[in-house]
């Protein structure tokens, strides 16, 4: 349902050419939950940007659910953005000035979607993430976690097939990461594919498939069965690779 | 897709609320503004409707200049119909006469006419134009009704004579405030009453002329005193045909000067030039106001401008979350015209109120017509099309902000 095939990024400036991907190879099943590890630079951002849409790509294949994105207008990539991808940020990017209704009212809006419906998508968004009763609370009210969950309600509200993550908890605390992971998980049980960027070996082993990518390329696959009970035993693989 | 959703009006105003203070000095900016361009407009109107009034006379063909006698064997009345016989009769010209005062020219004679004799009723003032029986030709005059003079109506007055001929003929406008409950055709026959109970005729009705003062509330009142006179001073008032009056007026001047060496001619003037002085306050006054305008204008469009380009730039990450979370281009684009448009509304319709408060303050203070009603919406469009036209290059540059901003930390 995500295919990438050698699919390369080069960015330019003036002085340098950054070869962000080369050749990148990557499929994603539908109802996957795939976490992305790699040192800083490898070019992880870069490729979920390309998986989302918001970056275009130099040369390969791209389809998303089995489109070839690669010729797309902007309006119909943000067509694509608004309806079938979910987007999940390291920052939360909440809209500061706007209450938690309205933040997730934001995609909605930009669906056409009529009041009553937009109304029952934000109080059932929020209430999965158990924020319901925030709603005329402005982001800067909340915790850090809670705003990540208001980030996540707001990209789960129009229902998208593809959920994707970039470091969703690398500004929380573990206890919080943990909570967002926990939500992450039910939220691939229901059925959403997940593709999500993270530094930490603990959150990305509870995924059902990890992969690394070094130098802009997927360097090693890791498939995990299913999800990962025992956090001993996940640390253990993770410390045996480094 | 018009869709009411993808108009935020709602969420905009809410996040506006959270910001008011730079929008509101925008807001205010735009009102003042408001305020200040459409009374200007309205004073500018004004004066170009005053200083397109129409003095009654051919303007555009007409001249007049002084000869002043000094030589002790300096005869006047005959310098006078010498020089008037002289002046007729060159190529070119239609017509002239000797008169006391030029119309529109800033200085001139005024009397009282009343209805009834006595010192104790109220006179209509008027301005006095001694003339002869040249007058109608000369100053492309419409005699309306009643009779022109004839020569023998036209009478010689020495400097100290302080009576009157026994005839006159007015504007309308004046009869019509003399006689306000009657019909002006039936003035004429009319005995009007001057220096409180000399008697005059109203002998005939021209249709306009105006008197020597643009900013008298009674320009349009004048009399016609059928006479000559015998200041040592005259003016003449030339009349030439089309096109060629630039050519007689050097022509004239020299023909004068050298038929008689006991005179000097001097104030040689076109009436073009004559209005052209009478108004030149008026005309100072629009330019500077037109110049107001404009740089408030420019001043409050540069500042939405700033503002605009300020808040893309503060709002550079929340715009790529609104790119990534689906908005095209168009809609962010929309987004921050549409709040441009909100503010103006506030400004347009705070706007309107300092609008008509100025206004009623100009009225009161300095006796100005109110402005007509359209003036309000007018200039609210006005300002939300400046406001749209400020914000459109700030908003385009948002629009084109990229969506990938949204992943990469700044
Ligand atoms: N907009 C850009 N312009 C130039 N170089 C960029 C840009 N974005 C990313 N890069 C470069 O591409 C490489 C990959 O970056 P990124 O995908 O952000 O890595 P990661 O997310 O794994 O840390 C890095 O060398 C980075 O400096
Ligand atoms: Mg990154």
């Amino acid at each position: 349902m995500l295919k990438m095939n050698n699919v390369t990024k080069v960015f330019r400036t003036d002085l340098v050419e950054t070869h962000a991907l080369r050749d990148f190879n990557l499929h994603v099943q539908e109802g996957d939950f795939v976490a992305v590890t790699g040192p800083s630079g490898s070019g992880k951002t870069t490729f979920l940007n390309i998986a989302g849409l918001l970056e275009t790509f130099n040369g390969g294949q791209y389809h998303l659910d089995g489109l070839d994105v690669s010729n797309l207008s902007d309006k119909e990539r943000s067509r694509i953005r608004n309806e079938k991808i979910g987007f999940i940020f390291q920052g939360f990017n909440l809209i500061p000035d706007l209450n938690l209704f309205d933040n997730v009212d934001v995609p909605l809006r930009y669906r056409g979607f009529r009041s009553a419906e937009r109304k029952r998508r934000i109080e059932q968004s929020l209430e999965m993430v158990g924020l319901a009763s925030r709603m005329k609370h402005l982001p800067s009210q909340l915790s850090g976690g809670q705003q990540q969950r208001v980030a996540i309600a707001r990209a789960l509200a129009g229902e998208p097939r593809f959920l994707l993550a970039d470091e969703p908890t690398g500004n929380l605390d573990s206890k919080m990461a943990h909570s967002v992971m926990d939500l992450l998980k039910d939220i691939n049980a229901r059925g959403t594919t997940i593709v999500m960027v993270t530094h930490d070996p603990l959150l990305a082993k509870q995924a059902r498939r990890n992969i690394f990518v070094r130098d802009g390329k997927v360097s090693e696959l890791h498939e995990v069965s299913a999800f990962a009970e025992d956090e001993t035993a996940a640390s253990k693989v993770a410390n045996s690779k480094q | 897709m018009f869709n009411s959703s993808s108009w935020e009006v709602g969420p905009i105003l809410r996040a506006l609320m959270r910001n008011k203070v730079g929008a509101l000095l925008i807001a205010i900016q735009i009102a003042v503004t408001m305020c200040i361009i459409v009374n200007a407009i309205h004073i500018i109107l004004e004066r170009q409707e005053l200083m397109a009034r129409d003095s009654g006379i051919d303007e555009a063909n007409s001249f007049h200049l002084i000869s002043t006698g000094f030589a002790n064997d300096f005869n006047e009345q005959v310098t006078i119909e010498t020089d008037l016989n002289t002046i007729r009769a060159l190529p070119g010209v239609i017509d002239a006469v000797q008169i006391n005062a030029i119309p529109i020219s800033g200085g001139g004679w005024s009397m009282g006419l009343q209805t009834q004799p006595g010192a104790e009723f109220d006179g209509v003032g008027t301005a006095v134009y001694m003339v002869d029986e040249h007058v109608l030709e000369a100053l492309d005059l419409e005699l309306i009704a009643g009779e022109a003079f004839k020569p023998t109506h036209v009478r010689w007055r020495e400097r100290a004579q302080t009576n009157w001929p026994d005839q006159t003929i007015i504007t309308k406008a004046m009869a019509e405030s003399l006689f306000p409950e009657e019909p002006w055709q039936q003035v004429v026959g009319k005995t009007v009453y001057i220096n409180d109970n000399e008697p005059i005729l109203i002998m005939g009705i021209i249709d306009k002329l105006q008197a020597p003062w643009v900013g008298w509330n009674n320009v349009e009142h004048a009399m016609l005193s059928p006479e000559k006179t015998l200041f040592s001073s005259s003016r003449y008032l030339v009349r030439t045909e089309p096109g060629r009056r630039d050519e007689l007026m050097p022509k004239v001047e020299e023909i004068l000067a050298e038929s008689n060496k006991g005179r000097i001619i001097r104030d040689v003037t076109s009436m073009m030039d004559t209005r052209e002085r009478s108004y030149r306050r008026h005309g100072a006054m629009i330019k500077i106001l037109t110049t107001v305008m404009v740089i408030l204008t420019v001043v409050t469009a540069l500042g939405i401008v700033g503002l605009a380009s300020f808040s893309v730039n503060r709002r550079r990450k929340q715009i790529g979350t609104r790119r990534a979370l689906g908005a095209s281009q168009s809609a962010i684009l929309r987004y921050f015209m549409l709040e441009n448009f909100l503010i103006s509304t506030v400004g347009v319709v705070l706007g309107a109120a300092l609008t008509i408060g100025l206004n009623i303050y100009l009225v009161q203070a300095f006796s100005l017509d109110r402005i007509d009603w359209y003036f309000i919406p007018l200039g609210m469009l006005v300002l939300w099309m400046v406001g749209q036209l400020a914000v459109f290059g700030p908003a385009k540059r948002a629009a084109g902000i990229a969506p990938a901003i949204a992943t990469r930390t700044v």
